[in-house]
């Protein structure tokens, strides 16, 4: 890899230096930030996917070194390969934030605007997408799209009515298991995903397409209903399993084990091993291991400071990550004007006191303390 | 009359059946290009003849077959798209039901061309005794020695297979044509890779509809150069035009794109004119995913100069005023038809043969269907016109394929020439279910700004 020369690329004039064969949107998430496309389809790990939901669309003003010209239509920077010398408008540009609005909108008129019940609610990538690229209301005033929920096997429960037809799940069974019995059905926008002749799946890897889902669609029945993900504490944990990595995540709530998901990375995906293949976990680790006994903790596992699920532990039980911010490298150095510090007038707002380090409920005590 | 060029012996007794196509002269291209000509001079001739693909988006044929990857020990393949699907476009139904051996001389002469030493027929399931047709066809050409092992003695094979679709539109695109090609689901794939880079099984493919392969004839018979003499500018040749509504004389027509859509309308040897002696309001001229014109429009470009048929003349203007030729759909609405129920029963279409792989096109056609619907029925809002603008422009190349471009712009075309039949829909619900918004002033003369 290190002999290939590296291809320049500019996004949101942010210069990054990738291999050749990188999409965009690899590139972007190189940068961080809010400079990285959004993806609902485009999953790493999987072979083929992307290119579907459109909401990654980026705009490229400039091909490359050899051949200036812009592209004339918005590309899905997912599937698109970086050139020599590319520049690539993201949230600089009014024409893709537009197109994404559209696509949010689009993608939310036949998806039950019904979050509190959801059991993806706080870990749900379209309920991320809509809080940072949707509108407030919507303009759809027809009945909604609605399906049965199915159990497919004992252990996954699909409610289509929640699917945005991302299709990976469709590849994960795919890639993962040998036998092709989970796709779609029909085509437009009755397209539904099934199994066949409603079969239940039955292979030790399919727990995995829980973990790919953006959305509620497919969700863990052992763990559905039983609580909300902002109330569990992730930690890291291990175990010797015949049939797969053995790493994993336990959502935890005091002792009780809650639900065993696999290692996710600050992209929603799941994590790479050191030897470069993926950690999809085995059915056995998901489904049946819910006993602390069962592994060997790790230590608590680090969550994004934005997401909900970090909120419920300031104890600093969870490690929590701070988002690159990006702002003032898409504006050319230029930072951001304040038009009042909120620190100088407020008497509770004091940026160096981590939320995270006080313990228990805080005080006004906690912020005056030590203020002079 | 018009020059002939593919129809001319469609009526001779027959001439489904291999020995009345000999005798009539048919497969002397197959021997003048085996025998005389290399596959790359047969390119150089289509190249030469400025032939254009007929269907729909007007790629000329001979740059597409120059683009074809010839990597070592890879099979190349040619397919041909019979998944004619679009609403109101029938010619290649015609092409193949009375011709069959036109269009296995034109693929075996494409196939030596492009290296293809089997090539697929992609035939829409619909067109179940066409299928037939072909295969007896097919079986007819082999029994005497022009398909097969060492045709004509020249050394080169090619075997001709018909695979028939299960009735999806969507398989008409080529990538989709692919996929379902291949047993899978008929979903647009995402480009690049081109299909002459990868196409079917990852080979190299080129994918041609059935009348661009059927042109391939006459080029190498009569020569690329004499070819692109036919017509006029860029529109090189002839053109099936599958002209229907409200005219007289429903059918297929061979035209040399020289004559105006004036007289393609009104001359009795094309449509002869407007059925039950009523007035033109509009036209599609190039199936259902072109954009609408009104009369004033169709007739004379914005620029006050006659619009002739052809790919030039019927895109002048872009969008604004103009159209496209597509695949030769051309359908007339007369005075009685309601533009919103039309543009309704397209935006249905869509929704119904949308392959739900990408959102903008799987929920907004949907959407747009929704609302078009409303409005037909007297409950739309003054709202839902411009919200139906917002959403078809929100579709419209933000998908992967170009169904969604195909389903916004009727729609757009719609709203941008006929808005005040939208709004009168909205204004008067009960007059609107009732009876009929008319002509209106769609067929006035248009008024042409003079400079200074």
């Amino acid at each position: 890899m290190s002999e290939q020369p590296l291809l320049t690329v500019t996004i949101d004039n942010i210069t990054v230096q990738v291999p050749a064969g990188t999409s965009i949107l690899q590139a972007a998430r190189k940068v961080g930030g809010d400079v990285a496309p959004p993806a609902m389809c485009y999953y790493s790990k999987l072979e083929g996917s992307g290119g579907k939901c459109r909401t990654c669309l980026v705009e490229v003003s400039k091909g490359s070194e050899k051949d200036p010209r812009p592209m004339p239509k918005l590309v899905a920077s997912c599937r698109t390969n970086v050139m020599d010398g590319m520049e690539v408008k993201n949230i600089t540009s009014p024409r893709v934030t537009d197109a994404r609005a559209g696509v949010v909108e689009f993608l939310l008129i036949n998806h039950p605007l019904d979050c509190p019940i959801c059991d993806q609610a706080g870990e749900c990538h379209l309920q991320d997408l809509s809080y940072e690229h949707g509108k407030e209301g919507t303009r759809y005033e027809f009945q909604r799209r609605t399906f049965k929920q199915h159990d497919l096997g004992p252990y996954i429960q699909l409610h289509m009515t929640r699917c945005i037809l991302c299709y990976r799940c469709v590849y994960t069974a795919d890639q993962l298991t040998d036998k092709r019995e989970h796709g779609i059905l029909d085509r437009g926008d009755h397209a539904e995903i099934a199994t066949l002749i409603e079969k239940s799946l039955e292979n030790n890897f399919i727990g995995n397409v829980i973990d790919v889902c953006p959305v509620g669609a497919l969700t863990d029945k052992t763990f559905r209903f039983k609580n909300r993900v902002w109330f569990l504490k992730p930690e890291n944990a291990h175990r010797e399993c015949p049939d797969c990595c053995g790493k994993v995540t336990l959502w935890n709530r005091g002792e009780e084990v809650f639900r065993v998901t696999a290692r996710k990375d600050e992209w929603g995906e799941v994590e790479s091993l050191a030897d470069g293949s993926t950690a999809w976990i085995c059915n056995t680790c998901r489904f049946e291991k819910k006993k602390s006994s069962d592994w060997v903790i790790e230590g608590p596992r680090k969550i994004s400071r934005h997401s909900v699920i970090s909120q419920g532990h300031y104890e600093g039980k969870v490690g929590t990550t701070i988002p690159t911010e990006t702002f003032s490298a898409v504006h050319g150095g230029r930072k951001p004007k304040l038009l009042m510090d909120i620190h100088s007038v407020s008497e509770v707002n004091r940026p160096e006191i981590q939320l995270s380090q006080i313990a228990g409920p805080s005080t006004g005590n906690d912020f005056t303390t030590g203020k002079d | 009359m018009g020059m002939k060029l593919l129809l001319e012996k469609a009526h001779v007794e027959g001439i489904r059946h291999f020995e009345a196509y000999r005798r009539e002269g048919g497969y002397r291209s197959v021997e003048k290009a085996l025998k005389e000509m290399s596959p790359e001079t047969i390119v150089e001739e289509v190249k030469k003849s400025g032939l254009r693909g007929r269907g729909g988006a007007g790629f000329p044929a001979g740059m597409k077959w120059s683009f074809i990857a010839k990597p070592e020990g890879v099979p190349r393949h040619l397919v041909c798209n019979a998944d004619e699907s679009e609403p109101g476009t029938f010619k290649d139904r015609y092409l193949m039901e009375f011709l069959p051996h036109l269009l296995l001389e034109g693929l075996i002469v494409s196939s030596y061309a492009l290296g293809s030493h089997a090539t697929y027929i992609y035939i829409r399931g619909e067109y179940a005794w066409i299928a037939t047709i072909l295969e007896t066809a097919i079986a007819e050409a082999k029994a005497n020695g022009m398909l097969g092992n060492n045709i004509l003695g020249s050394g080169f094979d090619c075997e001709i297979y018909v695979h028939r679709g299960a009735g999806a539109y969507i398989c008409g695109e080529e990538t989709a044509l692919i996929e379902s090609l291949e047993g899978k689901r008929g979903n647009p794939r995402i480009k690049p890779p081109f299909p002459a880079i990868q196409g079917v099984w990852m080979r190299p493919t080129v994918v041609n509809n059935v009348e661009t392969l059927a042109a391939v004839v006459p080029i190498i018979i009569m020569g690329g150069e004499e070819y692109a003499k036919i017509g006029v500018g860029k529109s090189t040749g002839t053109k099936l035009i599958s002209a229907c509504g409200n005219i007289n004389t429903p059918g297929v027509y061979e035209i040399d794109m020289t004559i105006s859509v004036e007289e393609f309308i009104y001359s009795d040897e094309y449509c002869g004119g407007i059925a039950n002696g009523k007035r033109l309001k509009a036209c599609i001229p190039g199936g259902s995913s072109v954009p609408i014109l009104p009369a004033n429009l169709l007739l004379k470009t914005a620029k006050g100069e006659t619009r002739y048929m052809n790919y030039e003349s019927l895109s002048d203007g872009g969008f604004v005023s103009g159209s496209m030729m597509g695949s030769g759909g051309f359908i007339v609405l007369d005075e009685d038809q309601c533009i919103v129920k039309n543009t309704y029963t397209l935006a249905r279409f869509y929704r119904h043969e949308s392959c739900g792989q990408c959102s903008p096109c799987r929920e907004g056609t949907g959407w747009m269907e929704k609302i078009l619907w409303r409005l037909e029925n007297g409950e739309g809002k003054e709202s839902d016109i411009d919200l139906l603008w917002d959403i078809q422009r929100r579709i419209e190349g933000n998908t992967i394929c170009p169904l969604g471009d195909a389903a916004a712009w009727p729609v757009a075309a719609a709203i941008r020439h006929f808005r005040d039949e939208f709004e009168w829909h909205v204004r008067e619900p009960q007059e609107a279910k009732r009876r009929n918004y008319g002509l209106a002033h769609y067929a006035d003369p248009i008024h042409v700004p003079v400079a200074g």
